[in-house]
């Protein structure tokens, strides 16, 4: 009994830190039954359109996508070939890229889907005390076969890049303005970018190489909005 | 007793939020990620033989990934490096490793093939 209480809180408890302040949560299975449905093997992972003000954001961010579709069971084609490979048949504009039918995507890579993406913010505001990078990244993954978006992502994500807030005083804080400047220097881009792909490949439902696939149709997700 | 409760809670938590348990990663990349930003970043033939480097240790040490599997991607990566680099023979196999390995990939590995197989008739002819 007194086993049984404690198991109940426990999970109380747990669903309570997922949950974090209560919002609307749903599973992977309602959210996004087409995956279910359509099943697809394979990820083509299109560059992505960069409407935040950091120009270098496109490639660098290129790196970091291949690796976290590919460990949620995808077969991702590799991006650098893709890319150079669309570079060769004269497609330089990620806009031309974005608008292209999908089909042709399935007859040149044989790829199931399409993934875009778009970053609209990529804000790092820096302060003496504490700076922080704000991410907002919107993605889709849309079938080729049926041009139907299966799944989509849509977040802002907020990453601390303040150093460990180690010794007072005023020497103190130009240490951390020292360790500030040198945290959101270009090489961590990708270490934010990581963090950032992490978040939101958790509501992806598994691909065919996870042993997690079709079988996480109930994990929960908290709901995002209906915007695409 | 309450802090304990507290504990074993937020470890359920931590449990459901790495994702069943898994502890290792379905892949190994060994240090991939790294070299191909250093590539992206300067792009030149010594940190394209740094990449390549990578990519062979990260097949070499597969099994240190959950599945044993070579990454999707890798062995055409290491293909696609032969081929700029004038080998189109390993480039060729490697290319038929990765479509022999991960199917999905055959449509766009076998356009590759032909594409090296013409080149290679155009060149012989000369």
């Amino acid at each position: 009994m007194k086993n049984k209480i404690l198991l109940l809180l426990t999970s109380l408890v747990s669903l309570l830190v997922l949950s974090g302040c209560g919002p609307a949560m749903v599973t992977k299975g309602t959210e996004f039954p087409k995956m279910y449905e359509e099943a697809p093997r394979s990820i083509l992972i299109l560059p992505p359109m960069n409407n935040s003000t950091d120009a270098q954001a496109k490639d660098y961010y290129m790196t970091t996508v291949e690796m976290p579709y590919a460990l949620m069971g995808y077969y991702t084609f590799p991006t650098e070939m893709v890319s150079d490979i669309m570079k060769q048949e004269g497609v330089y504009d990620t806009e031309i890229l974005y608008n292209m039918p999908l089909s042709k995507f399935k007859e040149y890579f044989g790829a199931d889907t399409v993934l875009f993406t778009t970053i609209n913010k990529w804000d790092v505001s820096y302060a003496v005390i504490a700076s922080s990078l704000t991410v907002s990244i919107s993605s889709k993954l849309v079938s080729t076969k049926t041009n139907e978006t299966l799944w989509h992502y849509t977040g802002t994500i907020k990453v601390n890049l303040s150093g460990n807030n180690s010794g007072g005083g005023l020497a103190g804080l130009v240490a951390n303005a020292i360790v500030t400047a040198i945290n959101t220097a270009m090489a961590d881009y990708v270490k934010y970018a990581k963090v950032a792909n992490a978040r939101l490949i958790y509501t992806l439902p598994a691909g065919p190489y996870s042993p997690m696939y079709m079988k996480d149709q109930d994990i929960e997700l908290v709901q995002q909005g209906r915007r695409h | 007793m309450k802090k304990k409760l507290i504990l074993s809670g937020a470890l359920v938590a931590l449990f459901l939020l790495s994702g069943c348990g898994s502890k290792e990663p379905l892949y190994n990349y060994g240090d991939y990620s790294q070299e191909y930003y250093n590539y992206k970043k300067n792009m030149s033939p010594e940190t394209q033989l740094e990449l390549q480097k990578a990519i062979e240790q990260a097949i070499e040490n597969a099994d240190d990934g959950s599945s044993d599997r070579v990454a999707p991607g890798m062995y055409a990566n290491l293909g696609y490096i032969y081929l700029k680099t004038g080998n189109t023979k390993l480039a060729k196999q490697n290319f038929i490793k990765e479509k022999t390995l991960y199917p999905e990939a055959t449509h766009f590995m076998d356009r590759l093939i032909q594409k090296i197989d013409a080149l290679e008739e155009t060149t012989d002819e000369k």
